[in-house]
């Protein structure tokens, strides 16, 4: 007994702040006047100072068996010394990754006293613990999954806003591109040379970062389409500048012989004439289009890549990423039906 | 009817048409012939207003049309709004047909009134049905030209470039591109049109249609008309010119 404050002392420098606790409690109980003396029953006090000793020496196994031998209290008796050891000896197991015997000792604990909170948690994170890690991150996917349709629905949004945007940006491109005015013509080289040139990623920090330092502010939905639209617009306008310029002269002189105009020719002739020589690579575009949404995430922008790298980041389940990667896929696989069937329905007044 | 004096076109240094006066009178069936490369299509398409002239006058109904001078003193095409409506009233059919992949026979035959003329379509369908029954292929129209031989694909051409109901049809080497045996065909349409008196102009290797139909021949050579007149003393024994002589030998 001499021992006991000295051993107090040193349970403050140990990790395990309750077998403090539980010194000082035994020390205060084992001088009470009013102990019950039973022979024939092992000291529950005593086999509680024992365990919390074995455990003070770090000899968790032996701290287990001791608390373990504490026995069941008596219909009426005070439940406090067989509960604080027993939960001891659940918390030592769980530690020890034994989840079985962990689950049993709560359970043990539960049947004396139902309604013991520390029981029910440890026993639940039992629960959590003895699921094997895949089953949990299935788990996981099932309860992100809505909030990734949901962060799809942006990504979709996105890309069918740039998808009805830049093919009107590009033809206007396109045909200020092919203009003979020189001074038109070169405009319209500089928009497509900066915006091939550079970096999409860049040009959605310069919109969405740089450019409030000259006084212009976007919201972060604003920023992404402008930079998809602009930089698709660039792209889709050398595709289209291709396709009129792949058409036969004699289509352009033809339509001239009987009297049309430059833009009644473009128009009725040369124009509809590209929309199948169109349809791959700019179905093409729009598949980049759809992993390209996945740089707005940079801007603040929550979309599908933002989303799952958010709950990766919270949960460490590499699931959520295969996750994504499969709705990316489910995707861009739906388009490349489209775009294929798209392209045989234009052809069908080709002779194959 | 339309008139052409001292036309020149060139391409750089070289001269393809040097100086040359033609008069088209209506009615008139005119056939240029000349090997490649004497400035026969080039002279067709400035016609058309399809290739600028360097110098000289194009008179319709004896006013001078399409061109003006820039202040430099150079001569200038106008602007579409003018050259527009001269061409739809001049028709082309190609060497190489160029119909519109993208319409059916009827469309590509429908869409000059349609589009140019902005003529109501029902009209314009009767109009397009007619001409197709002329050139025979009425069975084809909702066919794609893709789907067409080369006789058919210019049959239809010329149907197209009828349906502008022009003043003068071009003919730029209308069987050229076609296998022997589907000369006859488009030959034939044409001399249908000839038979209708509608007045034409056509560059041409086929000496049938000097011969058959020509009531004026034209022989270019380095840009130059070096015989003019009638078929008959064209093809005599007593035409003496070197040159003519020499390519005569060769096609026939």
């Amino acid at each position: 007994m001499t021992s006991r404050p000295g051993s107090s002392e040193r349970c403050i420098i140990r990790p395990g702040a309750y077998a403090c606790a539980l010194g000082l409690l035994f020390a205060i109980l084992s001088i009470a006047p009013l102990r019950a003396e039973d022979s024939s029953r092992p000291d529950q006090y005593d086999l509680l100072a024992r365990g919390t000793k074995l455990v003070q020496e770090d000899r968790l196994d032996e701290a287990v068996l001791v608390f373990e031998q504490v026995p069941a209290p008596e219909p009426g008796e005070d439940a406090g010394v067989f509960v604080r050891a027993h939960m001891d000896a659940a918390k030592i197991l769980f530690s020890k990754e034994d989840f079985k015997g962990s689950e049993r000792l709560c359970r043990e604990v539960l049947s004396v006293l139902p309604d013991n909170i520390d029981a029910k948690n440890l026993l639940s994170q039992v629960e959590v613990a003895k699921t094997p890690e895949w089953i949990r991150f299935l788990k996981d996917m099932k309860t992100f999954f809505p909030t990734l349709v949901k962060a799809t629905s942006m990504t979709l949004i996105l890309v069918f806003i740039t998808m009805a945007v830049s093919p009107i940006g590009g033809f206007f491109i396109a045909l200020g591109r092919i203009s003979r005015h020189r001074v038109v013509s070169s405009v319209f080289w500089f928009y497509i040379w900066i915006f091939r040139g550079t970096p999409l990623l860049l040009q959605l920090f310069f919109i969405y970062y740089g450019l409030p330092s000259l006084g212009i502010t976007f919201d972060p939905f604003t920023a992404a389409v402008l930079g998809l639209g602009l930089n698709y617009s660039a792209y889709l306008a050398e595709i289209m500048r291709g396709a009129i310029e792949s058409i036969d002269a004699g289509q352009m002189e033809a339509a001239k012989a009987i009297g049309m105009t430059y833009w009644q020719a473009m128009r009725r002739i040369i124009v509809p004439q590209t929309y199948k020589r169109l349809v791959p690579p700019v179905g093409n575009e729009f598949i980049a289009l759809i992993k390209d949404t996945a740089l707005v995430s940079t801007i603040a922008m929550v979309e599908l890549m933002r989303a799952a790298n958010q709950i990766f980041s919270a949960t460490f389940n590499v699931y959520i990423l295969a996750q994504a990667a499969i709705i990316y896929l489910i995707l861009t696989s739906i388009f490349t039906v489209s775009f294929r069937r798209l392209e045989d329905r234009l052809g069908v007044y080709e002779n194959r | 009817m339309i008139e052409l004096q001292g036309v020149v076109k060139r391409f750089g240094h070289f001269t393809a048409v040097d100086h040359v006066d033609l008069d088209i009178e209506a009615g008139q069936r005119i056939v240029i012939i000349g090997p490649s490369g004497s400035g026969k299509t080039t002279l067709l398409r400035m016609i058309n207003f399809l290739e600028k002239m360097d110098e000289g006058v194009i008179l319709m109904d004896g006013k001078p049309v399409g061109y003006r001078r820039d202040k430099k003193g150079r001569l200038v095409m106008e602007k579409p709004h003018v050259i527009c409506p001269l061409r739809s009233e001049i028709g082309m059919v190609f060497q190489h047909f160029h119909l519109f992949p993208h319409m059916t026979v009827l469309q590509n035959v429908m869409e000059g009134p349609v589009t140019v003329k902005k003529e109501p379509k029902e009209d314009v369908r009767k109009l397009a049905m007619d001409l197709l029954g002329k050139v025979g292929l009425l069975d084809k129209k909702d066919t794609y030209p893709a789907f067409l031989s080369g006789g058919q694909k210019q049959r239809v051409a010329i149907a197209r470039a009828l349906a502008m109901r022009p003043r003068l049809m071009l003919f730029d080497e209308p069987t050229s591109a076609l296998d022997p045996e589907l000369v006859g065909e488009v030959f034939s349409t044409i001399k249908g049109l000839a038979e209708e008196g509608i007045t034409m102009v056509i560059v041409t290797h086929q000496m049938g249609f000097a011969r058959e139909m020509a009531d004026r021949v034209i022989f270019m050579d380095n840009g130059k008309f070096i015989f003019e007149g009638h078929p008959e003393d064209l093809f005599s024994e007593t035409m003496d010119h070197p040159r003519i002589r020499a390519f005569l030998q060769k096609v026939l």
